[in-house]
């Protein structure tokens, strides 16, 4: 996976039991629409819990995090090819 | 009777990375680590078809499978995913033993009268698994862990095999030695040597001449082989008999202040980890691997109990000194042994200075804490920063053997 980190504009939906998840995001001024989530993990930085996210548009695969400290959701990488 | 359970996750790195990427699903992948001197950590299954295993390195993989791909690992989805699994697990039974990353011992001896028979609980959980993470799951159930461990290994891939008490000398008969955990290639080869080659034949050897060639696991390997087998399920974190932290370095290295930069990393990571469980050790051992592979190890007992970074390092680096290098290093470790509690009041240390040095580490263990390992390290090491580490065998998803990875 290609590692990008950059911060992105994200819509998320948030749900009952802590559930979150990524519905679309904007990235180089394109608007990406996340088909699946395929994957889901957690890390932790110091205090700062992250949530990460494998996403696919149907073509391609992005890792997402979202720091619940910050509030602040990162592209973290995109797979570019097999 | 006890009932005993192994869940033994099917090549889980391979299996994790594959339910992150479709793309890599129903192909030959191997996971290996981030470093260039790597090996493969995990094969798919359909690697596996064409004889790829755990720790050959790449260009034996590739050669054995061309269109093998290969998947940088994640460490931290790994951990994750095992943290999550224990939690699925600890639903049916307070008697989890989290032996490895990929493998559980629960005793569901009281769980029956709950949640039902055990080939039920072996396949909710099994569901349950797959459902929540699309990974695949073996289970084997039998009377004790030993049985469990080859239940499982019988039904592998994505199986579920029960072996009762009145199944098991059948199963055992004509079973090679090596297939039972516990008796690896050498073992196997010495009992060959003497006319034993099955675990039937090994179940209904004399003792006396198990003891004459194996000393006191004679007797043990005789029980083996009877499928028997009395060690509990170790729900309850073990007391830590050591601290320790290894690396394989980037590249070999000589120089002794490259040594004692990456000495004082591993001092800092073993002290911060004993602060943190609030363990102090009396003796520090040093691992050294040449580039040739070969690895010894020195330890030094010293008369007080420490926890504090430069002690450790301080003593780690006298054991170095002590040595005569052979060759350049590949891999360096440390460790602490002799651990007692570190707020045993006979352990405290009142001198002034002392106090001052202790303040000043908790504080740097505070900001660490708060902002992430390392945030604050020692100016000797910013010069040699590592990569992301392996999972270490030791690895378990709570208590003092949880390191972030």
């Amino acid at each position: 996976m290609e590692a990008v980190r950059e911060q992105i504009l994200v819509i998320a939906a948030f749900w009952g039991n802590s559930r979150l998840k990524p519905l679309r995001f904007r990235w180089s001024d394109r608007q990406i629409q996340v088909k699946d989530v395929t994957y889901e993990w957690t890390t932790e930085k110091g205090n700062s819990r992250l949530l990460h996210f494998s996403v696919t548009d149907g073509n391609t695969l992005y890792e997402l995090s979202f720091n619940t400290d910050s509030i602040n959701w990162i592209l973290e990488g995109v797979e570019t090819e097999i | 009777m006890r009932t005993i359970l192994l869940i033994d996750m099917d090549s889980y790195f391979a299996s994790v990375e594959q339910q992150s990427n479709p793309a890599l699903r129903g192909k030959p992948i191997a996971v290996i680590g981030s470093g260039k001197r790597t090996v493969v950590t995990t094969a798919s299954y359909e690697a596996r078809e064409f004889g790829v295993k755990t720790g050959m390195n790449m260009w034996e993989a590739k050669k054995l499978c061309p269109q093998l791909i290969l998947v940088v690992g994640n460490n931290r989805k790994y951990t994750h995913t095992c943290k999550m699994l224990n939690e699925i697990y600890s639903r049916y039974t307070s008697e989890v033993e989290a032996y490895s990353i990929d493998e559980a011992f629960l005793d569901i001896t009281d769980s029956l009268k709950l949640f039902g028979s055990p080939l039920e609980i072996g396949s909710m959980i099994r569901k349950e698994v797959k459902e929540r993470f699309g990974l695949n799951a073996t289970v084997g159930i039998a009377p004790n862990k030993l049985m469990a461990k080859l239940a499982a290994e019988l039904a592998k891939p994505d199986g579920l095999m029960y072996m009762k008490q009145k199944d098991i000398p059948a199963v055992l008969e004509k079973l090679p030695l090596d297939t039972l955990w516990g008796i690896g290639k050498k073992t196997a080869r010495k009992l060959n040597d003497m006319g034993i080659s099955t675990c039937g034949q090994l179940g209904r050897a004399p003792v006396s001449i198990l003891r004459d060639h194996f000393g006191i696991i004679g007797e043990r390997l005789k029980l083996m082989g009877m499928g028997i087998d009395s060690s509990p399920v170790m729900s309850n974190e073990e007391t830590a008999k050591s601290v320790g932290h290894s690396m394989t370095l980037p590249h070999d290295i000589w120089d002794k202040k490259d040594i004692e930069a990456y000495m004082l990393k591993l001092s800092e990571m073993v002290g911060r980890r004993a602060r943190r469980h609030e363990l102090k050790g009396d003796t520090v051992t040093v691992t050294i691997r040449y580039k040739s592979f070969r690895t010894f190890t020195k330890q030094l007992k010293i008369t007080k109990y420490l926890n504090d970074t430069h002690d450790i390092h301080k003593t780690a680096m006298e054991i170095i000194r002590s040595i005569q290098l052979r060759d350049s290093i590949r891999l360096l470790g440390v460790s602490l042994s002799g651990l007692k509690n570190s707020k045993d009041p006979a352990q405290l240390d009142l001198l002034s200075d002392h106090v001052k040095k202790e303040s000043l580490l908790e504080t740097a263990d505070s900001i660490n804490d708060r902002h992430g390992d390392s945030t604050v390290s020692w100016a000797t090491y910013m010069t040699h920063r590592s990569r992301p580490a392996v999972i270490s065998p030791a690895w378990r998803p709570v208590g003092v053997h949880r390191t972030n990875v």
